[in-house]
């Protein structure tokens, strides 16, 4: 396996976990008080604080390792997985607007890929 | 659920703070040699990390009173200062490609903006 197929599978598994973060942050902002003990013993927060920076993290070597221009659209796809996600586990609505909206990013993530070389 | 139009705000907010985050610790590998010394006193790398909990926190507040899947699109926008910080501060070319991805961007996230139910 050649270290741009590698990179791909990283950028995919990492566009995954962060919305999966998010998917959790989001769950324990609601639990959420205004203290310090509230916010650390919260289980939710502490995933989405895992997932999201175990994406982070393999995201920094994974875009060196190929083309911005593939690269750097695949990260985009955490949105259309944060759609997905939202609209099972969080039962929030989904229109028109949203996936027009997400769709532009993608595009727009790729032209600044494409930018990037 | 209703989405606030300032948690919104809030989050664009929390990715200005994130890329900030992310100079000072470009600036923080650049400035870093391996001695005890220079890791302890390496103040790019603290005032990035108070940058990111600083953004994180903001971020729960803003998660607390909106949608995820109308709060989240917000983030794109660190691609836009990203390339922007390249560009300028990093020296790399600036392109029609980059440009106008940018103004995509920014339009996606006016029609998510849009298409969330706003209090």
């Amino acid at each position: 396996m050649n270290k741009f197929i590698i990179a791909i599978i990283i950028v995919i598994i990492g566009s995954i976990l962060g919305a999966l973060g998010s998917l959790f942050l989001k769950k324990g902002s609601k639990k959420l008080s205004f203290s310090i003990v509230s916010i650390m013993s919260n289980i939710d927060i502490i995933k989405g604080v895992i997932l999201f920076s175990i994406a982070t993290v393999i995201f920094i070597p994974a875009l060196k390792m190929g083309p911005l221009s593939v690269l750097f659209p695949m990260t985009a796809l955490t949105h259309v997985w944060v759609l997905f996600l939202s609209k099972k586990f969080l039962k929030e609505k989904m229109n028109s607007f949203k996936w027009i909206g997400i769709m532009l990013i993608i595009l727009g993530v790729t032209l600044i890929g494409l930018g990037s070389g | 659920m209703a989405t606030k139009l300032w948690a919104l705000g809030l989050v664009a907010f929390c990715t200005i703070l994130t890329t900030l985050a992310q100079v000072f610790y470009k600036f923080a590998a650049i400035k870093l040699s391996f001695n005890l010394a220079s890791i302890l006193f390496n103040y790019h790398f603290y005032i990035g990390v108070v940058l990111y909990i600083a953004s994180f926190l903001i971020l729960m507040i803003a998660l607390k009173f909106g949608e995820l899947s109308s709060l989240y699109p917000v983030f794109a926008l660190s691609y836009v200062w990203v390339t922007l910080i390249s560009g300028y501060l990093f020296n790399e070319a600036m392109n029609i490609e980059k440009w106008i991805g940018i103004g995509v961007i920014i339009i996606g996230i006016t029609f998510i903006g849009f298409g969330s139910n706003r209090r």
